[in-house]
């Protein structure tokens, strides 16, 4: 049964919520998922599909003429819902080590400043 | 060394193959995805940063992976069609399940040739007072003693002890196929009891297709088959009704079938010819049946009467009346017979105790142990009827089987249905939650397997909308010696975040 995404109590595996994260922090596909947290791919892309179930991501196929041009094939692009970016944010403050293991585009890009 | 080729079509082949257990609207767009995600994992894995062997394993392993996914959509998939999704472990769904089996069993039985036929003869009850009349001394039952002479005189009389006669007397006969058409194969001989027209109406046993019979009725004699006859030499075909039989020297009607088991009646008889003269036409001693008078009645010792009949030369004869009683039981008493062997038989299969229901702190409403006990009675109701129409359709289901072996198959399938239909109701109450009565499940071994019994080791199950815990002992012991309930606070709930907690 899907969860209420609007719940706030809404709480999410250590797991998922990295997965949220990696999401927000620009790796927008599944195997970049796989890059940035490590995870395997059995464990990456089934929790995608329930975080999607969810309501806590939403994904798009990219343009074929934009897959075409680079000579690949198109890929499906996963982005955060806004419930998925409360249930984020709930999941920071349950686990704090969460912005250290990835951090998101804005820290990145401030770092990158610096 | 393997060729790149080859680990190519080993990558698809394993994503054409994960792809099968994904379900068919989903497979084409999950394929896509996962074909295109093993592209960019291959350019990544490119041959400058790791050895071939290396690469090429980094990209078996994410392609196994997609088997886990295929498996998490298929579950999802399941979960959502299944009709009994919501349904599954509720009373609801057992009580309904019990419900289309009984409905099943019901319908089967309806439309069951062999039951058909037998439900005409229920309730089947003979006429009472009913007795075999024998000469005093006679040792053996199965010899007629009474001659057609002496019939004829107690018919032409008015009598004390008796106010109706039938006779009937049993001879081997040879019978004609030629006239059966094809229905019967070989010339056989038949023991065919010559009787007076009121015999089976003084019995008052029904006939299979009387009614049948009735409407091609003529001029000849009518011939009755017995139950066995039609089975065994016409394959019980009900066609057979209205043709034409020649019985040695005499052609006869088959106009109706007899039941067999049902009537103690002396003589084996495979087909009864109907005779309006049947005691002028004997030539020997044959059996008399007479109905007692009310004088008749109270003269009953037991199973026997002593008569005294004026004879054909006016002197007094002693005779012996032996009561005919019902040989065979009805379907009821069968099954009820098998109820009461399976009740006496349960403990010996499964413990007859519901465990211990202990306090719960949040104050179980009487309302919910009521239900608890409703549901358990609710189950035993539609087990009776259940095992009752399923022992009836696999005993009397087969026109092929003799009504004295259904009898036997009636009250084992009974008996053996009842006591492990009761020792599952039993079971099932047991492992269903006494707040939401839905099945515990997920089973966990816990404690040490112990080598002295004195350690505790068991199972314990959850209920899974998080109101109960269940233990359940591997070895009763003194101190434990039962399954055991806890009842778990709403502090539990977030761990059970999806499933309906109705508040205990």
């Amino acid at each position: 049964m899907a969860r209420d995404p609007k719940s706030p109590e809404t709480k999410l595996s250590h797991t998922a919520a990295m997965i949220l994260q990696a999401l927000d922090a620009g790796f927008v596909y599944g195997f970049s998922i796989m890059e940035m947290t490590g995870l395997p791919s059995g464990t990456v892309y089934p929790a995608m599909r329930r975080l999607e179930r969810d309501g806590l991501i939403r994904s798009h196929w990219e343009k074929q003429s934009i897959a075409d041009a680079e000579l690949r094939p198109p890929r499906k692009y996963y982005k955060l819902t806004p419930a998925g970016k409360i249930t984020l944010e709930s999941s920071r403050k349950r686990y704090p080590l969460l912005e250290r293991l990835i951090p998101s585009l804005i820290s990145r890009e401030e770092a990158r400043s610096v | 060394m393997t060729s790149p080729l080859a680990w190519r079509l080993l990558h698809r082949t394993l994503l054409s193959t994960a792809s099968l257990i994904v379900p068919g609207p989903q497979r084409a767009e999950w394929l896509r995805e996962w074909r295109g995600e093993l592209w960019h994992v291959r350019q990544a894995c490119s041959p400058q940063n790791n050895a071939i062997p290396d690469r090429q394993r980094e990209v078996t392993a994410f392609c196994l992976g997609a088997f886990q996914d295929a498996f998490c959509i298929r579950r999802a998939e399941d979960r959502n069609q299944s009709f009994f999704a919501g349904l599954r472990g509720t009373p609801r769904l057992c009580l309904l399940t019990m419900a289309a089996i009984l409905a099943l069993a019901y319908t089967v039985a309806l439309l069951l040739p062999g039951i058909r036929a037998e439900r005409n003869l229920w309730p089947r009850k003979l006429n009472p007072n009913l007795v075999v009349i024998e000469g005093q001394g006679s040792n053996n039952d199965a010899v007629p003693t009474i001659s057609p002479s002496e019939f004829r005189a107690w018919q032409g009389r008015r009598q004390m002890y008796f106010d109706a006669l039938a006779f009937y007397q049993v001879r081997r006969q040879s019978v004609d196929p030629e006239l059966l058409a094809g229905l019967l194969k070989r010339k056989a001989t038949w023991a065919v009891a010559q009787t007076s027209p009121n015999l089976f109406t003084l019995l008052g046993l029904p006939l299979w297709f009387a009614d049948r019979a009735q409407a091609s009725s003529g001029a000849e004699p009518r011939l009755i088959l017995s139950e066995s006859l039609w089975k065994n030499d016409f394959g019980a075909d009900p066609h057979v009704v209205g043709t034409e039989v020649r019985l040695g020297q005499r052609s006869a009607k088959i106009a109706a079938v007899a039941p067999d088991g049902s009537i103690g009646l002396p003589g084996r008889v495979d087909a009864w010819l109907v005779d309006p003269d049947a005691a002028e036409h004997a030539t020997g001693p044959g059996y008399v049946v007479a109905h007692l008078t009310a004088a008749g009645s109270a003269q009953l010792w037991g199973s026997f009467v002593s008569i005294a009949a004026l004879g054909p030369d006016n002197t007094e004869d002693e005779l012996l009346g032996v009561a005919i009683e019902e040989c065979q039981p009805s379907p009821m008493s069968i099954y009820l017979f098998g109820l009461l062997l399976a009740v006496l038989a349960l403990p010996a299969i499964t413990s007859v105790s519901l465990g211990e229901y202990s306090i719960n702190p949040q104050q179980t409403p009487w309302s919910t142990k009521l239900l608890r006990w409703s549901f358990l009675a609710a189950k035993a109701a539609l087990l009776l009827p259940i095992v009752y129409f399923v022992a009836l359709d696999l005993a009397y289901g087969c026109t092929w089987v003799s009504r004295e072996s259904a009898v036997y198959i009636q009250l084992a399938c009974g008996f053996a249905l009842c006591l492990f239909g009761m020792g599952w109701v039993l079971k099932d109450q047991r492992q269903r939650c006494p707040v939401c009565l839905r099945c515990v499940a997920h089973p966990a071994q816990v404690g040490q397997a112990s080598r002295t019994f004195l350690d505790w080791n068991g199972t314990e199950m959850m209920c899974m909308g998080g109101h109960t815990l269940l233990h359940v002992p591997s070895l009763p012991t003194s101190w434990f010696s039962t399954q055991r309930w806890l009842y778990l606070d709403t502090s539990w709930g977030f761990l059970f975040a999806g499933s309906t907690r109705p508040i205990p």
